[in-house]
């Protein structure tokens, strides 16, 4: 098993490289690829080709191999805590909640006004990851707390229904806020890895990072509590500080992601299936490397579809997304056994 | 190595305890087999001894300690459970659920060491899952299932095993076969197995000892054949169409009951 977990990781590692250097390379402008890899390492190139892949393609990439990892890492963790295969962050409203937040925080600061506008603007990378990090914090409560009463497939519905209720209040909510307040926050309608500036790319990773060493943590104990929560605590774990770990983990991987990203739809729901499929068990922590990657993955191809050289203006993230991810949900709902045990 | 004393048990909110008082000891190598009808506490009472639910009062102690105040890592190297509550989770190989008994026992990573993996080979050959290792744990029957949990349970070489109703969904020859298993295994590796079964006949006949709940708080223990004697399990057990044979040592359909 060790062994497939490294092929099958070292094979997604060469697919992310290619793929993430045939993204800077192509686009409304093509470079070759000499010119590319040469801005890369500093080398000779133009000045022209230097900042149009440093500036402009590489921190999109960048951020959609951050954003995409740790949706993949946030949906292995998910499912394990809901033991439900169609739970993610997405599906289950936690990055709607999450956008909720920041749209309560700017409309706040729009009617305590300018001076707390201003503060939002310049501190804007912890300031709206802190107000989504809140919103995706009390989605995720509530959505445990509803996950013990009702079935896996009844969760994803309320989790959708909660997803399109918090979009709603976003939107009125904006309305009656000054414009000025809505701007500080590009990511409302569509998910986009575009829209974060260079500067604001150590803000997006940094929560990441500590929410995958806290993913990693708690993977043991976790693998313990898909055979259930008695079964877990007569292995030795305490499953309540177990679930407020993971919370904690999901919380820290996906919070920056909404902020800086938007709310990106089912990368994180079926990155942890391809995972299980290629690592052949269900363990926790071979899953993580495998889903991160397999994520990254995913929102590098969408990132790629968008920014293709179209004729008219740019294609939606969210709608690529959903044509590549939509047909995969169709399929785990109706063939997948642990679906069909839930009904 | 197991003492029960004063033990009562039961839910404080569901109004007073369904079983208190109880006291009783074993020794390693007890094969016991806890009989009751549905809702006579039997699955309360083992709950509580292996640690899942606070006494009501009383201790349950293994090997002088109080299992209550163990520190769960400590519990779960010497305490196996296996429940009725099903587990299943979607690409868990069999492989992996017996593997998962051995947390206990290995790092953070938990990566398995020479000594895991001969604990799991030994109850992988003892319960004879080895053709289905490599199997989804939830593509298999129901009678599959409950070996692969017996064996998950064997591989975290507890002192103390306890297990309930888990032969409900075998056929009797397997049913003998792992009970008869289990008994043997007690006795080689110095375990206390604790079994709960609505297998009377097969109970009275394998264990060492039978803790017999009567389904109104009262628990008496005995050997089975001084238990069927003296009239107690027919007490528990004996309904208007049904009654306990101390002579024969077997229930009879009662004539004089109703049709």
């Amino acid at each position: 098993m060790r062994t497939r977990v490294t092929t099958s990781s070292a094979a997604l590692i060469a697919a992310l490289a290619g793929l993430s250097l045939l993204t800077l390379t192509y686009g409304q402008i093509a470079l070759p690829l000499a010119d590319t890899l040469g801005a890369l390492t500093g080398t000779q190139s133009s000045d022209l080709a230097r900042q149009i892949v440093l500036e402009i393609r590489l921190p999109r990439v960048v951020a959609a191999i951050i954003a995409g990892g740790a949706l993949g890492m946030a949906g292995v963790l998910m499912q394990a805590l809901f033991r439900n295969p169609v739970a993610d962050a997405w599906s289950l409203g936690l990055l709607a909640g999450g956008q909720f937040g920041v749209a309560l925080t700017v409309t706040a600061a729009a009617f305590a006004g300018p001076a707390a506008v201003s503060f939002l603007t310049v501190f804007e990378g912890p300031s709206i990851t802190l107000a989504a990090a809140a919103g995706v914090a009390v989605a995720a409560v509530f959505m445990l707390a509803l996950g013990r009463r009702v079935g896996a497939i009844t969760l994803l519905v309320i989790g959708l229904m909660l997803g399109f209720t918090s979009q709603g209040l976003t939107s009125v909510l904006l309305h009656f806020a000054a414009r000025a307040g809505g701007r500080v926050y590009g990511g409302w309608q569509d998910a986009s890895f575009a829209a974060i500036a260079p500067a604001s790319l150590p803000w997006l990773l940094a929560p990441i990072v500590i929410g995958a060493a806290a993913a990693v943590a708690t993977a043991k104990p976790l693998s313990s509590l898909l055979l259930g929560e008695t079964y877990a605590r007569s292995l030795g774990v305490k499953v309540t500080s177990l679930r407020h770990a993971v919370l904690a983990a999901t919380v820290l991987l996906v919070a920056p992601v909404v902020a800086f990203c938007g709310p990106v739809s089912f990368i994180g729901l079926i990155a942890p299936h391809f995972a299980r499929a290629l690592a052949g068990t269900a363990r926790i922590l071979p899953l993580l490397p495998l889903a991160a990657l397999g994520g990254a993955l995913l929102a590098v191809a969408g990132d790629a579809i968008v920014h293709a050289p179209w004729e008219q203006h740019f294609l939606h993230l969210n709608n690529i997304l959903a044509i590549l991810g939509a047909p995969v949900v169709i399929l785990i709902l109706i063939f997948s056994p642990a679906v069909r045990q839930w009904r | 190595m197991l003492d029960l004393k004063s033990l009562a048990v039961g839910y404080r909110s569901a109004g007073g305890p369904l079983l208190s008082d109880i006291e009783v000891s074993a020794v390693a190598g007890d094969f016991i087999c806890i009989l009751g009808r549905n809702g006579s506490g039997k699955s309360t009472l083992m709950r509580t001894i292996a640690g899942l639910q606070p006494s009501l009062d009383g201790v349950a102690r293994l090997g002088g300690e109080d299992v209550a105040s163990m520190r769960p890592a400590t519990r779960a190297r010497r305490i196996a459970v296996m429940l009725t509550e099903r587990a299943f989770n979607p690409g868990l190989r069999v492989e992996d659920v017996v593997a998962l008994a051995r947390q206990p026992f290995t790092g953070w990573e938990g990566r398995l060491g020479d000594g895991d993996r001969a604990a799991i080979a030994d109850a992988v050959a003892v319960m004879g899952i080895e053709p289905f290792r490599r199997r989804y744990f939830n593509s298999l029957s129901d009678g599959e299932r409950q070996r692969v949990m017996v064996a998950r349970a064997l591989a975290q070489t507890p002192r103390l095993m306890i297990l309930d109703e888990i032969t409900a969904f075998l056929d009797l020859p397997s049913r003998v076969e792992i009970m008869a298993l289990l008994r043997s295994q007690a006795k080689e590796k110095g375990q206390v197995i604790l079994l709960s079964s609505h297998d009377l006949d097969l109970s009275l006949q394998l264990a060492d000892s039978v803790w017999l709940l009567d389904g109104a708080g009262g628990f008496s223990v005995g050997a089975p054949d001084a238990l069927s004697r003296s009239g107690a399990v027919g007490r528990a057990f004996d309904t208007d169409g049904i009654r306990f044979s101390p002579s024969q040592g077997r229930f009879e359909v009662s004539t004089s009951g109703p049709a």
